[in-house]
């Protein structure tokens, strides 16, 4: 037991890279609190391989589709999504371990905000790409529609899928769609409910890419990722009331 | 997302990985580690802790704890409150588990809260997400959570059982019961018995099946289901384990297949006999006529084997149920002394007025006496057969017509008591009876049943028999079936009740009281004001030398729903939604010394 307060003064007085800050292209005024939170004591540069596709003006802020791709950098480790302004900024990480550092998704969106991705390179860089979103609220604190439409409660994690042949770049396109009412636990009376973890598979068990959804994401999410290889894809994800969901998805 | 931790830095992770290792060694020898058998079923002697809703699994609700007695009471205040918060103030019907110097409380509409046994403070919280469509009867009502391992686990009104982490309040196994949009839901507290979670079904007014289910705690795994409806087949580990009863023997047709007989209360244990006392409802639907015979086993308690999972024996409280005397009510396993030798025996206060009294080893009656003022639907019950003496007092058969003739009844079908559980005092060797004086109207309607919809074919309007009260708290003699003491209240009584080895009996009334009485004389020594109705089960518990009183505030229930002219009587009452806790008062100069 003597040994304990040792222990942690050693683990909490780590060595971090105290990289320099920079400035951020977007302007936003909530930067320097998303670069704390997220990239503390890790290096990061802003990154023009780093593409976030969206919308100029949310149409429907309930239900944003955003684009992400680090296609032009080698060894992308994970991947990291989140809006400045929202109440909950983190969106998604996402593991491509055998896939195209490239997703897509749709999430809701409470007032105009940035939007970044952020792509961690095998040297432990973080690559930041965004741009803004302009939107008229309402979002993250509004009930999503699945507490007025009924479909989740007899359909829940529900899984549908798609898969397109590969292309010249040898990945196939995967696209799901779960349902799920994906609550944010911020409208009244509605407790948070939301997939948080989604793994998909090869047909010998190999694991191709590992999401994890947070609050922001649509309700009954609809994903698309690019896998590398061919052939069918074992889904496999739940939500953080225990409630699990498997599918095969066939070519 | 430790993983990414790990992946970024393994170094650092490990590093995390032996700070976390000797933290929580540090924790468990500081504490008592994680809920094993041998501790639950010793709750009853450990006052430190409360690891189970009965206070140990016999649920005498009798605690060892003398410092606050009958003497010291008056000084009793409180030491904090915690709300519930939201919108979602209903019936609190809970009682509080403590262990490891947490709080675990459960509230309306499926949610479970970890408090800091030292101040109240809120340490995690989980809120179910519920569909819109389910049907509980009888209030958005949860009487309480499980302990088991490190797990807190408990059920939910779509009927779901959910395991959560004690630490961290994290899902680690969530199963389904049964489909909420057939009618089930699911409101008792879970019962451990050797490793096994204990559940039952909510659900009797829906013309579900009636069921006892073991599964393994720590995975939420099957281990052996019994039908308490006859007809119906056990299975234990996944194979069949015979049908419960003979099929048609006492249900004719196939009106067995929607029987109910819910086990909505949950059930006792009894270590010596190894037997699972569960209590079951009515049969479904209200209308008899359609259900000639016992209809076995319903307005029953059956005795499972804890491991085989098969019925031992059966008590029928009222044959053929026909006023939805529910018998679902407790059986508390006690022994007494009779003629110099030990009886082992188990009681139970029934929806239909009749406090039993059974040899618990084989279900033997040995009495039967009226815990209220009026029963018109039975003189008394046969010793030799065990049946109620019927006093021609069942509502006319509607045949073809929309209504038949009415009659008036008591116990209305709320009961002479409800699901509130009373308490046995080894001490004076009395049970504390939370009683309700009321009748009914009632009459039959044709009825075909529909999934998921009521199935009742019954009218019915309760009336209060006196002016001045509904509930009365009796101390009942188990050994004379005389009641010794009573306390009227004007509200019919809904709370559960505790008692002390300080000559104490805890109860709470719909008018907002935690109140304490003498236990030997029923006097009334203390009460407070929680700011809404009392109808949780009160507990108590020991820390760092100061005895503690916890009980739950938020009046709801079956009364405001189905209690017709008493509903009036009573929709003043404030809705509300917290726990308090109270422990002796000290001065404020004591207090600084100490610390």
């Amino acid at each position: 037991m003597s040994k304990l307060p040792l222990i942690v003064v050693l683990s909490i007085s780590l060595p971090v890279f105290a990289a320099e800050l920079p400035a951020d292209p977007l302007n936003s005024p909530a930067w320097s609190t998303i670069a704390g939170r997220y990239f503390k004591g890790q290096p990061v540069v802003f990154d023009a391989r780093v593409k976030v596709t969206a919308p100029a003006s949310a149409e429907d802020p309930l239900d944003v589709p955003v684009q992400i791709s680090a296609e032009g950098l080698a060894d992308v480790q994970e991947m990291l999504v989140v809006a400045d302004l929202n109440p909950i900024q983190k969106i998604l990480s996402y593991e491509p371990l055998h896939a195209a550092p490239s997703l897509a998704f749709r999430f809701k969106v409470e007032q105009s905000t940035p939007i970044r991705a952020a792509a961690r390179t095998r040297d432990g860089v973080w690559h930041l790409g965004g741009v803004w979103l302009s939107a008229a609220g309402g979002g993250c604190t509004t009930p999503s529609y699945g507490s007025a439409d009924p479909v989740w409660q007899t359909r829940l994690n529900e899984v549908r899928g798609r898969l397109w042949p590969a292309d010249g770049r040898g990945t196939q396109r995967l696209r799901l769609r779960v349902i799920h009412p994906m609550d944010t636990g911020l409208a009244n009376g509605i407790p948070a409910f939301y997939i948080d973890r989604i793994v998909l598979s090869d047909a010998k068990g190999l694991t191709l890419a590992r999401l994890n959804t947070f609050e922001p994401i649509s309700e009954n999410p609809v994903l698309s990722f690019d896998l590398n290889g061919s052939g069918a894809v074992r889904v496999v994800g739940g939500d953080i009331q225990g409630n699990q969901f498997s599918a095969e998805i066939t070519p | 997302m430790s993983s990414y931790a790990t992946a970024r830095n393994t170094a650092g992770a490990r590093f995390k990985a032996l700070v976390g290792l000797a933290l929580a060694a540090s924790v468990s020898s500081a504490f008592a580690g994680p809920v094993t058998d041998a501790m639950i079923l010793n709750d009853q002697n450990t006052p430190n802790d409360v690891l189970t809703v009965g206070m140990g699994t016999t649920g005498q609700r009798f605690s060892s704890s003398t410092q606050i007695n009958s003497d010291t009471v008056v000084d009793l205040v409180p030491a904090w409150s915690f709300s519930f918060g939201g919108e979602k103030q209903r019936g609190q019907e809970t009682q509080a588990l403590v262990h490891n110097g947490k709080i675990f409380i459960t509230g309306s509409y499926s949610r479970l809260w970890a408090l800091d046994q030292k101040t109240g403070a809120k340490l995690w919280s989980y809120e179910h997400r519920l569909p819109e469509g389910i049907v509980p009867c009888c209030d958005v009502v949860n009487r309480g959570a499980a302990l088991y391992d490190n797990l807190v686990i408990f059920g939910t009104l779509d009927a779901k059982l959910v395991a959560l982490n004690a630490d961290t309040g994290k899902v680690v196994w969530t199963e389904t019961i049964d489909d909420f949009k057939g009618g089930y839901s699911y409101t008792a507290a879970p019962l451990i018995v050797k490793g096994k979670l204990i559940t039952g079904v909510s659900g009797g007014e829906f013309g579900v099946v009636g069921r006892v289910e073991a599964r393994d705690a720590k995975t939420g795994k099957m281990v052996w289901s019994r039908p308490t409806v006859e007809g119906h087949m056990g299975y234990l580990n996944g194979k069949e384990n015979g049908i419960s009863g003979k099929t048609n023997a006492t249900w004719p047709g196939d009106l067995w297949k929607t029987g109910g007989a819910a086990t909505w209360l949950g059930c006792t244990y009894g270590a010596d006999t190894n037997q699972i006392y569960c209590g079951t409802g009515n049969p479904a639907p209200w209308n008899a006529f359609t259900r000639p015979g016992d209809n076995l086993y319903s307005t029953s308690t059956v005795a499972i084997n804890a491991d085989t999972g098969k019925i031992e024996w059966s008590y029928q409280g009222t044959p053929n149920d026909h006023w939805d005397f529910d018998g679902v009510n407790e059986f508390i396993s006690f022994d007494y002394k009779k003629d110099g030798k030990t009886v082992k025996a188990g009681a139970k206060a029934d929806r239909n007025g009749f406090f039993y009294v059974l040899n618990r080893e084989n279900g033997k009656l040995l009495s039967a006496s009226p815990f209220v003022t009026k029963q018109t639907w039975a003189s008394g019950v046969d010793l030799k057969t065990g049946r109620p003496v019927e006093s021609n007092n069942r509502p006319g058969d509607p045949q073809k017509a929309e209504k038949g003739s009415s009659v008036f009844a008591a116990p209305s079908f709320l009961g002479g008591k409800n699901w509130m559980p009373m308490a046995y005092s080894g001490q004076t060797g009395l049970f504390y009876v939370p009683a309700n004086e009321w009748g009914m109207d009632i009459w039959n309607e044709p009825i075909t049943y529909k999934k998921g919809a009521a199935y009742l074919g019954a009218g019915f309007t309760i009336k209060p028999l006196y002016d001045d009260y509904i509930g009365a708290l009796r101390a009942v003699d188990p050994a004379t079936g005389k009641i010794v003491w009573e306390y009227k209240n004007p509200a019919p009584l809904w709370g559960g009740v505790m008692t002390t080895a300080g000559n104490l009996v805890f109860t709470g009334t719909p008018e907002g009281f935690l109140k304490a009485f003498d236990a030997k004389t029923g006097k009334e020594l203390w009460k407070f004001q929680t700011g809404s109705g009392v109808v949780g089960q009160p507990t108590t518990w020991e820390m760092d030398g100061e005895q503690y009183v916890g009980v739950a505030s938020g009046w709801g229930g079956a009364v405001p729903l189905w209690g017709g002219e008493v509903a009036k009587k009573v929709k003043d009452i404030s809705q509300g939604g917290s726990f308090w806790v109270f422990k002796l008062h000290k001065s404020g100069k004591a207090t600084v010394a100490q610390q």
